[in-house]
């Protein structure tokens, strides 16, 4: 807990969870709170889950983003009670279900391989959780109904889903999982065995789910633009511990370390020294001796630090103006809307730009001089 | 068998509550274990003190190794073995790559062929080799109407027919067990050797038998270790000269000679038995033994290459194959291209012809109109099927058989199923240890196995009692039933049991609902089979009966050694027919599980 919430304070604005998404005006937030504090999970002698804190928010809308192996499904399943876990605890509504068995918490989950009862027809699938809380056979027909025509899916009513595509069989297991508006929905990677196509589509429709029910939403995945598309905030995790936690903005402008920087986005790392700090400016020198500025949170130590150059943020030219770092372009990649420009600093830093096509641009030659020039604003220091 | 995950400990070590002990699936275990404890082992145990019980203690062992009778019997039984176990892998590799390399209706219609003998009673299905082979039988006759004898010549009672009819009877467990190893060796593996300039022969020396090695490994040991305790076959077809170990003990246990002597007789068979499969064990996992992949010992998340360990050195095998294979493989490759996949079909077809025909014949003969087995019938008619319906001892002992099988099959899935879904789903230690003791009835020999039990049955009074015969037939139903059902559960897929879980379904109902119903078919095959176990059983039946219950088995014993009549043939016929319907049934299991593998 003390090394999670030590990293709860991602960015500038982390103190305001639901800054820049809430539920759409006019939807009741139903969603429950949940409260993870501490939680160890052991495998032998491997932590799958190493003091493990989070608070959603009713309502929010939170994924849980990291490699594979850095604990996400692992907490996902320790919240939805297939495992229990070694140590900490997990409330819900402040109350704590360390003692509620799975069938009793009143999740809805939608899995990565779908988990649609192959002996059951569509129908059957998504009137299990309604079966199972013995709800009456006339209300029970009328929600499947809503809820298959919420999801555009009754023409596929009676149905198996061997005889449906992945994308429906998707649509069925999300069907399933909402059909009891339920306060809390789980989601296990749910878009992986899907195409880009299908999974953009189904994103967005997971998106106006979100805003139309009100519940709580605990989506994991590996894919960050999935991540970054979707969430309200996310909590970027690695080697069983959350590092970082806040919104897509937060998080790809302002990560806490390299790791974070890494996984999320394209990034230039350069390294520097910084001579001096004023408020959250500060001016650093590079390798190559070229000063320049860049923003930081509050509290930063002065000496050599990391400094992230985001690819598209790097604006070039074929002159030398004020303030630009000489560089040798290595190779250059035409990609449709942007050109990709891969180059050596002076001081032998390699950097990776992304800058947009326009009509009097062209495209360098690999051995090239160019000019590149970071903004105060675009360049942002790693502790 | 391999380590313990250090994870396992957590599960149900000290400081876990009662009640959630109380839950654990590896109580599922207690039942099957204690069943097994009281009725196998426990006698097994009783057995060995027994025939320690002479003074000096190796009396009784002294007279089995200084007796020529009996050491001279041992040798033999071993040679009988060892050839039965080399015929079949001869036989059984072309038969294996047969099945292997026929695709569609024609690979449905072999593997048929082999695995529909397996299934039928070893007793009918020697009786249908004393038919074929008989004075009056169809090769006899073949063999005068080509005008190769003018006599009919004594094909039966030497050792030739006996080590046919053990290899017919064993050849199908060979082939299934190359089978499978061949059916897991990776198609892209043949392609690559041939596409770097291997020949077909070549690939086949340096890709195929490599890699199917532990098939035929485990075939071989399972033949040998089922030919060591044969006792009916031999009985059947051997002479004077072909008395194999079994045999003696049935006939001690006849002439109801020293006690102690017959127990160490019955020792010296269990204690060579469990050394060849100890052995085997060791060096090809005691997976062999169920065929199965090996049990995932507790929910660790990253395998830890357990399994490399088990690789044979390449070193010696390679240079053996350099050495030896290559010069030989020059001289094959002078031979005609395709001379290898006819080889596998003449051979292969001359073992489904040999599995098969006696079966047939035996068919045809059950509707003959003479009271002689002539073949082929000089006339057909239904007359031996009245006589057998209308006959009151046969329905008996149908009956007796039927009620038997089911008492039997009820006892072997209900502990059976319960004991794998705890072998399956809890994280307790020695998982390995506790699957081996559940299935290894299946290697014990029937014979030992029998005596054994003898003195318990007659001390609890059990002897010719239906539930005493359904409990002792269910010591071997108990593996079929285990083994069928945990691969059953291995393929169940755990999200869906959390899907419904986290939907709101309590455990009883998640059981219930998603699965009972993946497991279904593998529970009925699992009954199935343990009802034709039961209702084949012989070696036992023939310990544990009495005069007052005479199973179907036991009553066409009594014939097949009194009278070879047709109405044995009708009965024959009419399990072929069981059979047939049991698989076709469990045709749908079987390839729903191949297709989820």
């Amino acid at each position: 807990m003390t090394t999670s919430s030590a990293m709860l304070a991602g960015g500038p604005s982390a103190s305001a969870p639901l800054a820049t998404r809430s539920p759409a005006a006019g939807a009741q937030a139903i969603g429950s709170r949940i409260t993870v504090s501490g939680v160890v999970k052991r495998y032998g002698s491997f932590l799958a889950a190493d003091g493990v804190g989070i608070d959603i928010q009713p309502g929010e809308f939170v994924t849980l983003l990291g490699p594979s192996g850095s604990g996400k499904t692992t907490l996902l399943n320790l919240i939805a009670g297939f495992q229990k876990p070694d140590g900490g605890a997990i409330h819900v509504d402040g109350k704590p279900i360390d003692g509620v068995p799975t069938h009793r918490r009143g999740f809805g989950m939608v899995f990565q391989s779908y988990a649609l009862f192959p002996n059951m027809t569509v129908t059957q699938n998504v009137a299990f959780p309604l079966r199972m809380a013995g709800i009456d056979r006339a209300t029970s027909e009328r929600r499947v109904a809503e809820t298959l025509e919420m999801m555009r899916l009754s023409e596929h009513a009676a149905k198996t889903p061997a005889e449906m595509s992945g994308g429906q069989q998707q649509r069925v297991a999300i069907a399933r999982a909402i059909v009891m508006r339920p306060r809390v929905i789980l989601m296990d990677e749910p878009l992986s065995a899907l195409d880009r196509r299908l999974r953009e589509s189904i994103q967005i429709e997971i998106r106006d789910l979100h805003r139309t029910l009100g519940s709580t939403f605990l989506f994991v995945t590996h894919d960050q633009g999935e991540a970054l598309a979707m969430s309200d905030r996310i909590a970027v995790m690695d080697a069983g511990r959350i590092v970082q936690i806040g919104t897509p903005t937060e998080i790809y402008r302002h990560p806490v370390n390299r790791f974070v920087a890494a996984f999320v986005g394209e990034s230039n790392l350069i390294e520097a020294e910084i001579l001096q700090r004023r408020g959250t400016t500060v001016t650093l020198k590079s390798r190559s001796g070229q000063v320049f500025e860049a923003e930081s949170r509050e509290q930063i130590d002065l000496g050599r630090v990391a400094v992230l150059v985001r690819p598209e943020r790097i604006a070039v030219g074929a002159e030398q103006v004020s303030g630009a770092m000489r560089a040798t372009v290595r190779s250059a990649l035409f990609l449709g809307e942007i050109q990709r420009i891969e180059v050596e600093l002076e001081s032998g830093e390699p950097m990776l730009i992304r800058c947009a096509d326009t009509a009097g641009r062209r495209l360098p030659d690999p051995g090239d001089t160019i000019w590149v020039s970071l903004g105060s604003e675009d360049c942002w220091v790693l502790s | 068998m391999s380590a313990v995950a250090p994870g396992a400990a957590a599960a149900a070590g000290p400081g876990v509550p009662l009640a959630e002990r109380l839950r654990s699936p590896a109580l599922l275990l207690v039942p099957a274990i204690a069943f097994l404890g009281f009725i196998y082992l426990l006698p097994l145990i009783d057995l060995v003190r027994i025939s320690l019980a002479g003074i000096p203690w190796w009396t009784h062992f002294e007279r089995v190794f200084s007796v020529p009778l009996y050491w001279d019997s041992l040798v033999r039984t071993m040679q009988i073995s060892a050839t039965v176990a080399a015929l079949c892998l001869v036989f059984g590799y072309p038969t294996a790559l047969l099945i292997h390399r026929s695709r569609g209706l024609a690979k449905v219609v072999i593997a048929t062929a082999i695995i529909l003998p397996y299934f039928i009673a070893i007793l009918i299905r020697t009786y249908a080799w004393m038919v074929l082979l008989g004075r009056n039988g169809p090769i006899n006759k073949l063999l005068q109407g080509i005008g190769i004898t003018d006599e009919p010549l004594q094909l039966l009672f030497n050792r030739g027919s006996v080590l046919l009819g053990m290899t017919a009877v064993l050849l199908p467990l060979m082939v299934l067990s190359i089978y499978s190893s061949l059916s897991r060796l990776d198609g892209s593996l043949v392609r690559a050797a041939l596409a770097s300039g291997a020949g077909p022969i070549a690939v086949f020396w340096r890709v195929t038998i490599p890699l199917t090695l532990p098939g035929m490994g485990a075939g071989f040991l399972l033949v040998f270790v089922s030919a060591l305790g044969f006792f009916i076959t031999p009985t059947l077809l051997g002479g004077p000269g072909d008395q194999m170990f079994a045999m003696h003990i049935t006939q001690q246990a006849d002439f109801a000679t020293s006690e102690g002597f017959l127990q160490a007789l019955a020792v010296v068979l269990l204690v060579i038995t469990l050394i060849v499969v100890g052995v085997a064990g060791h060096f090809l996992g005691f997976e062999f033994i169920w065929g199965g992949s090996k049990l995932v010992e507790a929910q660790t998340p990253p395998a830890r290459g357990g399994g490399g360990a088990r690789r044979a050195s390449p070193g010696a095998g390679a240079l053996l194959a350099d050495l030896a294979g290559w010069p030989i493989l020059r001289l094959i490759g002078r031979l005609p291209a395709g001379a290898g996949a006819w080889t596998v079909r003449i051979m292969g077809g001359a073992v489904i012809a040999t599995l098969i025909v006696p079966i047939v014949v035996v068919m045809i003969i059950s509707f003959s109109k003479s009271s002689f087995l002539t073949f082929p019938p000089p006339a057909f008619s239904l007359r031996w099927y009245e006589k057998f319906f209308s006959d009151s001892e046969w329905m008996a002992a149908f009956f007796n058989s039927a009620l038997i099988a089911a008492l039997s099959a009820a006892i072997a899935v209900s502990l059976g199923a319960a004991a794998a879904m705890g072998i399956v789903r809890s994280t307790i230690r020695g998982k390995t240890l506790l699957m081996l003791i559940l299935v290894s009835p299946v290697v014990v020999p029937p014979v030992v196995l029998g005596l054994s039990l003898y003195s318990l049955f007659l001390r609890a009074d059990l002897v010719g009692t239906p539930w005493g015969l359904a409990a002792a037939h269910a010591v071997g139903g108990i593996p079929i039933v285990v083994v069928i059902v945990a691969a059953a559960l291995q393929g169940v897929d755990r999200r869906l049991e959390q899907a419904a879980a986290v939907h709101g379904a309590s455990p009883a109902t998640v059981f219930r609902t998603v699965t009972l119903p993946a497991i279904a078919p593998g529970l009925a095959a699992a009954a199935f089979f343990a009802f034709l176990h039961s209702f084949d059983e012989l070696v036992l039946s023939l310990f544990l009966s009495s005069a007052q219950l005479k199973t179907l088995p036991l009553r066409l014993w009594a014939d097949v050694n009194y009278q070879l009549n047709p109405v044995l043939a009708v009965v024959s016929s009419l399990e072929v027919l069981l059979v047939i319907g049991g698989i076709a049934l469990a045709r749908p299991v079987l390839s729903r599980s191949g297709g989820a593998a």
